[in-house]
């Protein structure tokens, strides 16, 4: 029963991280991006459900309030002086991001083929949706224009990365999973600092730009 | 096959006032190079049929010929068409040089190494491809067909076209066993040529080149049921190479026989509108309702939609598909998978097209106020009757075109046909045919229940209501282009879609003008600048300066030579 | 005789049910926004009303107007007995009749853009070009649900894709069904023309496809119209509700109730959706499509892997 859940989670994510690349509203973005690492917090739960111990729910609270509350409420900060809450076009086209990131998670599944994880995972969709996770989050830095959202895909990569370490180490020492969490967060907040100061820069520029899109109706 | 019978039949209806006698000779020796071919047993025959057969197209594109577009057109073609038989050449080369013997019967016999078959399959690929309008080597059919006499596009993309197709599954059996990937390259050729073929005929304005691109879109189809006949003799699966083969032939008879009723539709159009453009059309379902009706027969068969005989072989397909999906190995499934998704596509694109057409041509109102000529002689509407009749029988009743479409299926993959279990494919036919009936039924039903229901009221008839809009005048109708706008634009990396005219700026813009157009990818990336490269270098090698006849002398010349060469070895 | 029997069950059920279904969706959306809302029936009353009204039609319209209600009803009644409804199994079913299916819908789908090309008028024209181009891309998704479920079923008909081998499978192929269920959702939502994609009740320009479509239809057209969009409605819940409540009872009055229950929680969904979403802007449907087609094809993806 525990392996549907956790299989379930993990298609979650993924799909959270399509809804991601192919949104163009950035709070709704932050928005969805909490949601996948409440999901995601809650796996060592689902993981270790019949020998809960202290250390498991340690980690998922430290987890639900880091990510799926503190770096989000950190983003919405950071954006609270920007007029315009909307993505400019990414560099392919909202339809063809979309298209691209299910022919990624397709990819994803085709690598995990020829690898071999050493230890027996607790579901076998945790290898293929933690790289499509990482592959997808990948795109949406490298295919989106501004800063607040290549932010949200190295997060989003973070999250790939600790889904597959959270459900393949049995023993995982506190003090790697603190270690990387806190980097996440100072990384988060140089972010939302530089990100401020850049848009408070550019605000004057950007008014034109909306104007004229206000007349792109279908 | 469906070849040689409507070329005899279907040229006298077409009433024009160029003299016809030297049409008649060339229509004449078509009819009979189209037979040659498929009759022919000796490679040379083959090829010489062919050249015949390619000839007398030339000049019966022609017709027209103080029209430099059209003209332009047919040299496209020839040219386009020699590329192809030189390929040919090389191919049957290679395949007689090996079995020692130009009769393709003992060619057949003599087995090939896999290396050898997978060149001969590509030679052939490209070869008989440009003939059939595989993209990308599909260039000359959409300039041909358009220029060409409706009648005589009629018989192009009816029976021309299919040699393309006849020669591949010529190939496909004289030579037997082929290695692994080509079947999926045929199906990935199929599924490509499909999917661009309608996407460039949504974006197309011309009424006859729609129609000439949806053909390729059919030929793209049909090389996708090849393809899964090939797949199927790789894996030693005859049930689905039998599917896969005889949907393909299925199809092509269907294909002749709608495309047919479509251009000579087409023909009819034009002939009363004086022009081609679909946006200066409209309302022509009030003048000219019987081409309207046939045509709409046309239309719902091409969509592949119940009734018709395009459902039967595309459900053929999709069996064959859907079989190949579940049984066959990753790669193969995976294969199948994209040949569902992508004959998915195309028929809804096609529907979206024909929508277009049909709306944009023969409903609401006239566009332009044309000059209308006469009525449509009944000579021409005899043919379109009969296709119509057969479209409609063999979507009611396709048991027996379906029987000899798998019998070819078979002998094309060298299975025996009573081992084939015919009836896991007919009882679910006989069970859509039930179905289609009891469908007719209900509208007949409900037809008679309107009636009743309407018995005893006025039927007011009014202007067209719209929410209140008062102000309707025609040109207010959607165009064609503004229908398929939606799709074009979402594919417009893929497409070459050009818009010539000014942005419209401000809240009272002033009158302008726009154009819209889309290109063909393949004409615009590979041959556009070849050829422009090879007209600069032809210039300065001034080469220009032989004219047509000097050389065709060359080319019988060097052919002469090559054989010479090849039997004194 | 037997085979007669069962199909004019089949179509009584259906053609009694489905404008209840529709009233109730009515009626929450209503709920939510606060008002008491039409009467649950009203959708019967609407149907009466029409059938006794008499037809406008316009005369730039041709005798392909006046038939494509009837082609798009008849459609949709024949769609209704390839699918079980409750403890009724379909009496049509055969391997590839979810082909027939969605080349019938098509069938239905030329007819009505044709008709409402024929009106002549801009709107009407623009409807049916959204349509056509929204059509492709749920056809899309459509048939890739088609791939993923043959693949779990191994089977190419209807009525044993939806059948009860899915209790099993959704132990087995959770994800993946979900993905499956999640994927069909937009697509009824798409081809029922609901919010997010389509407004219903409106019939302004802005927010309609299938709406606009059928601007010009009065009278028993507009009857026949109304009648094929609540059995269109009531149709693809009936192949959705068996992927996501598989359970089947021996004892067929349990199995009618829980069919009837299904139907009304997806019906209160559908309004829920429909009452807290808005209709989103067009560019915005097609990515909505997209992400159907991406939900299918991912399913599909974990099938494959799943092996």
């Amino acid at each position: 029963m525990m392996t549907s859940w956790v299989d379930t989670s993990c298609i979650i994510t993924v799909f959270l991280s399509l809804i991601i690349l192919s949104n163009y509203r950035v709070t709704a973005m932050i928005r969805v991006f909490a949601l996948q690492s409440f999901v995601l917090s809650l796996l060592p739960f689902f993981l270790h459900a019949s020998s809960l111990s202290g250390r498991d729910i340690f980690i998922v609270l430290v987890t639900m309030i880091l990510k799926a509350a503190l770096v989000p409420y950190i983003l919405f900060w950071a954006i609270r002086h920007v007029s315009m809450r909307s993505e400019i076009k990414p560099i392919i086209g909202f339809g063809a991001s979309i298209i691209l990131g299910a022919l990624v998670i397709a990819g994803a599944f085709w690598i995990s083929l020829s690898l071999t994880l050493p230890g027996k995972p607790a579901s076998d969709l945790i290898l293929p949706c933690s790289l499509s996770t990482v592959l997808l989050g990948f795109m949406i830095m490298v295919t989106r224009t501004r800063a607040v959202t290549q932010v949200l895909g190295y997060l989003i990569m973070e999250n790939g990365i600790f889904l597959f370490a959270v459900s393949l180490f049995d023993v995982m020492p506190v003090l790697i999973e603190i270690g990387i969490l806190l980097d996440i967060f100072v990384a988060v907040f140089i972010m939302a600092i530089v990100v401020n100061h850049i848009n408070e820069e550019f605000e004057k520029n950007m008014v034109s730009v909306s104007r004229s899109k206000m007349g792109e109706a279908f | 096959m469906c070849a040689g019978i409507y070329a005899l039949g279907y040229m006298r209806p077409y009433k024009a006032k160029r003299p016809m006698g030297l049409h008649i000779f060339f229509y004449g020796l078509l009819s009979s190079a189209l037979a040659l071919i498929l009759l022919a047993n000796n490679a040379i025959l083959f090829l010489g049929a062919w050249e015949m057969m390619t000839l007398s197209a030339y000049f019966l594109i022609l017709f027209h010929d103080d029209d430099p577009t059209v003209r332009r057109a047919g040299f496209l073609y020839l040219i386009a068409s020699h590329c192809g038989t030189f390929l040919l050449i090389l191919m049957f080369f290679l395949m007689a040089h090996h079995a020692g013997s130009m009769n393709l019967d003992i060619i057949s016999h003599t087995g090939f190494s896999p290396f050898l078959a997978g060149i001969i399959f590509l030679l052939a690929l490209f070869g008989f491809g440009v003939k059939a309008g595989l993209i990308p080597i599909h260039i000359w059919l959409p300039h041909a067909h358009p220029a060409a006499p409706s009648h005589v596009s009629a018989v192009l993309s009816g029976v021309m076209i299919k040699m393309g197709i006849y020669g591949i599954c010529r190939v496909i059996w004289t030579v037997g066993v082929f290695p692994d990937w080509c079947g999926y390259l045929l199906l990935t050729v199929g599924v490509v040529s499909g999917v661009m073929g309608v996407l460039y005929a949504l974006g197309q304005h011309e009424l006859k080149r729609l129609l000439a691109y949806h053909s390729i879109e059919n030929i793209g189809i049909i090389t996708l049921g090849l393809g899964v006949g090939l797949l199927g003799k790789t894996y030693h699966m005859p049930f689905l190479s039998v599917l896969g083969f005889g949907g393909a032939l299925l199809h092509v008879l269907n294909h002749a026989l709608f495309k047919g009723l479509l251009f000579l539709g087409a023909g009819a159009v034009i002939q009363k509108t004086h022009t081609g453009e679909i946006d200066q059309m409209g309302g022509l379902a009030k003048l000219m309702p019987l081409v309207s009706f046939l045509f709409l027969v046309g239309a719902l068969a091409i969509c592949g939609l119940p009734l018709f005989n395009g459902f039967i072989s595309e459900f053929i397909i999709y069996f064959g598909l859907f079989h190949g999906l579940l049984h066959l190995p990753l790669q193969g499934a995976l294969a199948c998978a994209l040949g569902i998704i992508a004959l998915a596509l195309m028929g809804s694109l096609a529907l979206a097209c024909f929508t277009k057409v049909y709306g944009t041509v023969f409903l609401g109102e006239a566009r332009h106020h044309l000059k209308v000529s006469g009525k449509t002689s009944s000579l021409m509407l005899i043919p379109m009757l009969v296709l119509g009749g057969l479209c409609l029988w063999i979507g009611l009743f396709p048991q027996t075109m379906a029987k000899g479409a798998f019998l070819g299926g078979a002998y094309l993959a060298h299975t025996d046909f009573l081992s084939f279990d015919m009836g896991r494919v007919f009882s679910p036919l006989s069970y859509i045919i039930s179905t289609v009936f009891l469908f007719l039924v209900l509208v007949v039903f409900l037809m008679v229940l309107r009636r009743i229901l309407l018995k005893g009221l006025p039927l007011p008839v009014a202007g067209t209501w719209s929410c209140g809009y008062s102000q309707v005048t025609p040109k207010i109708q959607y165009t064609s282009s503004s229908f398929a706008r939606p799709i074009v634009e979402f594919v417009r990396g893929i497409l070459f879609f050009k818009r010539v005219g000014p942005d419209v700026k401000g809240d009272f813009p002033a009158k302008t003008s726009m154009a819209s157009s889309v290109h063909d990818a393949a004409e615009e990336l590979l041959f556009k600048p070849v050829y422009r490269r090879l007209t600069s270098l032809s210039k300065k090698l001034d080469i220009n300066r032989i004219r047509y006849t000097q050389m065709y002398l060359m080319y019988i010349f060097l052919y002469l030579i090559f054989l010479l060469a090849w039997k004194l070895k | 005789m037997n085979i007669m029997i069962s199909i004019l069950s089949h179509w009584l059920i259906a053609l009694t049910l489905a404008p209840l279904f529709i009233g109730i969706i009515a009626k929450i959306k209503a709920f939510f926004a606060g008002k008491k809302g039409p009467s649950l029936f009203q959708p019967y009353y609407d149907l009466q009303r029409l059938f006794q009204k008499n037809s406008v039609y316009s005369r730039t319209t041709t005798w392909v107007f006046r038939c494509a209600p009837i082609v798009n009803l008849a459609a949709v009644l024949v769609l209704s007995l390839l699918v079980p409804l409750g403890p009724f199994k379909a009496p049509l079913q055969f391997p590839g009749d979810i082909f027939f299916a969605a080349y019938i819908l098509g069938l239905a789908r030329f007819f009505m853009i044709i008709a409402a090309l024929d009106t002549g008028a801009s709107f009407e024209g623009m409807g049916a070009s959204r349509e056509a181009f929204f059509s492709c891309l749920s056809e899309l998704a459509l048939f890739m649900n088609f791939i993923t479920l043959a693949l779990l079923t191994h089977s190419i008909s209807l009525s044993s894709m939806i059948g009860a081998d899915i209790p099993m499978s959704w132990k087995l192929m959770g994800p993946t069904l979900l993905l499956v269920a999640g994927s069909f959702f937009i697509v009824i939502l798409t081809e029922n023309c609901r919010i997010p994609i389509d407004d219903p009740d409106t019939h302004l320009e802005l927010t309609m496809i299938h709406e606009v479509m059928i601007l010009d239809h009065s009278g028993i057209d507009l009857g026949y119209m109304l009648y094929a969009s609540a059995l269109k409605l009531f149709v693809f819940a009936g192949i959705l509700l068996p992927i996501i409540i598989p359970i089947q009872m021996a004892n067929p009055v349990i199995d009618m109730l829980i069919f009837l229950s299904s139907m009304l929680g997806l019906s209160v969904v559908v309004g829920m959706v429909e009452s807290t979403m808005a209709r989103y802007r067009l560019n915005r449907v097609k990515n909505l499509l997209l992400i159907s087609f991406a939900l299918a094809f991912f399913g599909f993806v974990v099938k494959m892997w799943r092996g």
